[in-house]
């Protein structure tokens, strides 16, 4: 899938590309091979910006400095339109609840171990 | 006659909390115009005072309370082998009680034109004696009211949204409830909430239950920016209340942030117009940019009128312009409406951040004058004070340099004394004028008039 097809979509966040964003959104193609064939990157992207976004913002772990915070939260709101313009209603609301659940166990301190981050929002894209 | 509860928790053993903000919010949502607001204290150990909010002076009070009723002063009431019925968890606090007596539990303060009537340098303190603690104070409202069914419309709406918004944070776990409840409850404008409840009856689809769903939401959403906000400004209090980041620590404000925005737009989701869903995504994207640029800026502090415009329509102008759409959307009003509506919410965001921006050097506010200033937050006034023939070099270098108090007092008569605030104001009712110009071209029913209100009571404020 060429980087080019989401061009608008990485505007500002170019540097994230090859500092993990790629090989996020590489993980993710996968699971949404059974997506209309325009919408597939777009959905890979969103699920990729999420995974990249609270790792930015060190979410679950040492709270991450201003500028690397608000960029996770750009990473989160544009992964938010991908999925408004692309995903069926069902997927969203899945996607949603994924980062529902890590942010209250990250909340909550609690020691168990944490839910991991890729295996709930790949299921997130089954809920289609 | 109007009674009410007003809570809130305390964090220290003695604190002086201002609650001028809120009872003044409990006015404004009565609608009371003339008459008064009886406040009680509802503890033994909880006080009430009016007297200015300057952080030494309060100091001073609390070092006066420690010196007449020292703590461990040997009272009679801590001495437990002497009293009947005491319970497993009774505090030692003989110190707490006496100092209570050294204050009030009850005040009377004047309502007049809808708004208390307060000193200029007079806010309205619940004080803590014995915290921290979950503290109460009783309110009724005695006067004369609005009457207009403008009003019970809006009353209505009002109750609406709030049991949504009370709904929604007690099904949340208690990690991440407990903060967002305190800022929710802490009182705010509800100004997007208002404008999608409002724009939401404009279609030939109204039905309030759906448009208070996605009115909460919207409420929700614009909280989780704050919480993060607050995070990357180092605020310390919002609404009156310490912020999530200052009290729960940074962790904790990212989770909650994260979390109610992931509610927020399930919620959103939830409601099942994708319109609707898009024109909120697209608006929280643009309010994340423009906090990047934000930040950014604040190495070229005070910045310049096109770069303060590029911001505050991302930052602030964007939520009400898709408030104001998302509602008229969920109501399947026509395109020309909508796209009337989101150029009206976004004229109308620009003229409230502008506003909001004046206040920072209103002592009457009752938040610290100048607290724009020591963040290095961007601020129109500033902008136009840096740039003034007279005081401009001064504010410049002021500002260059580091912030400290004096500094920032400084500064804060430099841009009172130049006609800064009159250009803001000017510009901010000129925004206001177009925003109402929109609203002219399109079918309203009957809705121009609270629109035209709404928008004109978003500059002429002074909190």
């Amino acid at each position: 899938m060429s980087i080019q097809l989401l061009e608008r979509e990485l505007e500002r966040l170019e540097s994230l590309w090859e500092d993990g964003l790629s090989d996020a959104y590489r993980s993710y193609l996968d699971a949404v091979a059974a997506y209309e064939p325009e919408a597939q990157p777009r959905l890979a992207l969103a699920a990729a910006l999420i995974e990249i976004g609270l790792r930015l913002q060190g979410l679950g772990g040492r709270a991450a400095a201003a500028p690397s915070l608000l960029m996770g939260d750009l990473c989160l709101a544009r992964s938010s339109r991908l999925l408004a313009g692309d995903a069926p209603q069902s997927v969203q609301i899945a996607f949603a609840r994924a980062i529902e659940t890590l942010s209250a166990a990250a909340a909550s301190g609690s020691s168990a171990p944490p839910p991991r981050t890729r295996e709930l929002l790949l299921r997130a894209f089954e809920a289609r | 006659m109007i009674g009410k509860r007003l809570r809130f928790e305390t964090t220290q053993p003695t604190e002086f909390v201002d609650i001028t903000d809120r009872l003044r919010e409990e006015v404004r949502r009565s609608g009371m115009r003339m008459g008064r607001l009886h406040l009680q204290s509802l503890h033994t150990t909880l006080g009430l005072a009016v007297n200015e909010n300057e952080p030494l002076l309060l100091r001073d009070f609390q070092g006066l309370l420690e010196r007449i009723a020292p703590e461990g002063a040997g009272y009679e009431h801590d001495d437990f082998t002497r009293r009947l019925d005491v319970a497993t968890n009774e505090p030692v606090n003989g110190h707490a009680h006496c100092r209570q007596l050294l204050l009030t539990g009850f005040a009377t303060l004047l309502v007049e034109d809808g708004d208390l009537v307060l000193g200029q340098w007079q806010s309205v303190f619940a004080v803590e004696l014995d915290g921290p603690r979950q503290r109460q104070l009783a309110l009724q409202l005695d006067g004369e009211f609005e009457e207009a069914p403008d009003r019970h419309r809006k009353e209505e709406s009002a109750t609406l949204v709030e049991l949504e918004l009370s709904r929604q944070l007690q099904v949340d776990p208690e990690a991440v409830a407990v903060p967002m409840r305190r800022l929710v409850e802490a009182g705010g404008k509800r100004v997007r909430p208002k404008l999608v409840q409002l724009t939401a009856g404009l279609g030939p689809r109204s039905e309030p239950l759906r448009a208070a769903a996605l009115a909460a939401a919207v409420e929700l959403l614009h909280n989780a920016t704050l919480i993060h906000d607050d995070y990357v400004d180092e605020s310390t209090h919002r609404r009156g209340q310490p912020t999530v980041a200052a009290m729960e620590g940074p962790e904790r404000a990212v989770a909650v942030g994260d979390y109610y925005f992931a509610k927020a737009t399930r919620l959103i989701a939830e409601i099942g117009n994708r319109d609707v869903t898009t024109t909120i995504a697209e608006a929280l994207e643009a309010i994340c940019a423009s906090q990047i640029d934000d930040v950014a800026l604040r190495g070229a502090f005070p910045g310049d009128h096109d770069s303060y415009l590029r911001v505050v329509r991302g930052k602030t102008a964007a939520l009400f312009a898709a408030a104001c759409a998302s509602g008229a959307l969920l109501s399947e009003a026509g395109p020309e409406v909508v796209e009337a509506l989101r150029r009206y919410g976004d004229l109308v965001g620009v003229a409230f951040q502008m506003a909001d921006d004046m206040v920072d050097f209103s002592p009457d506010s009752g938040k610290p004058v100048g607290l724009d200033i020591r963040q290095r937050v961007l601020s129109l006034p500033l902008i136009y004070a840096s740039e003034d023939r007279t005081v401009g070099p001064e504010v410049r270098r002021l500002l260059a340099g580091s912030l400290g108090d004096t500094e920032v007092g400084r500064v804060a008569d430099l841009v009172v004394s130049s006609n800064a605030l009159d250009r803001v104001r000017e510009e901010a009712q000129a925004l206001v004028e177009s925003a109402v110009h929109e609203l002219e071209a399109i079918e309203l029913d009957g809705l121009r008039p609270i629109l035209i209100s709404l928008a004109r009571s978003a500059v002429d404020r002074t909190a």
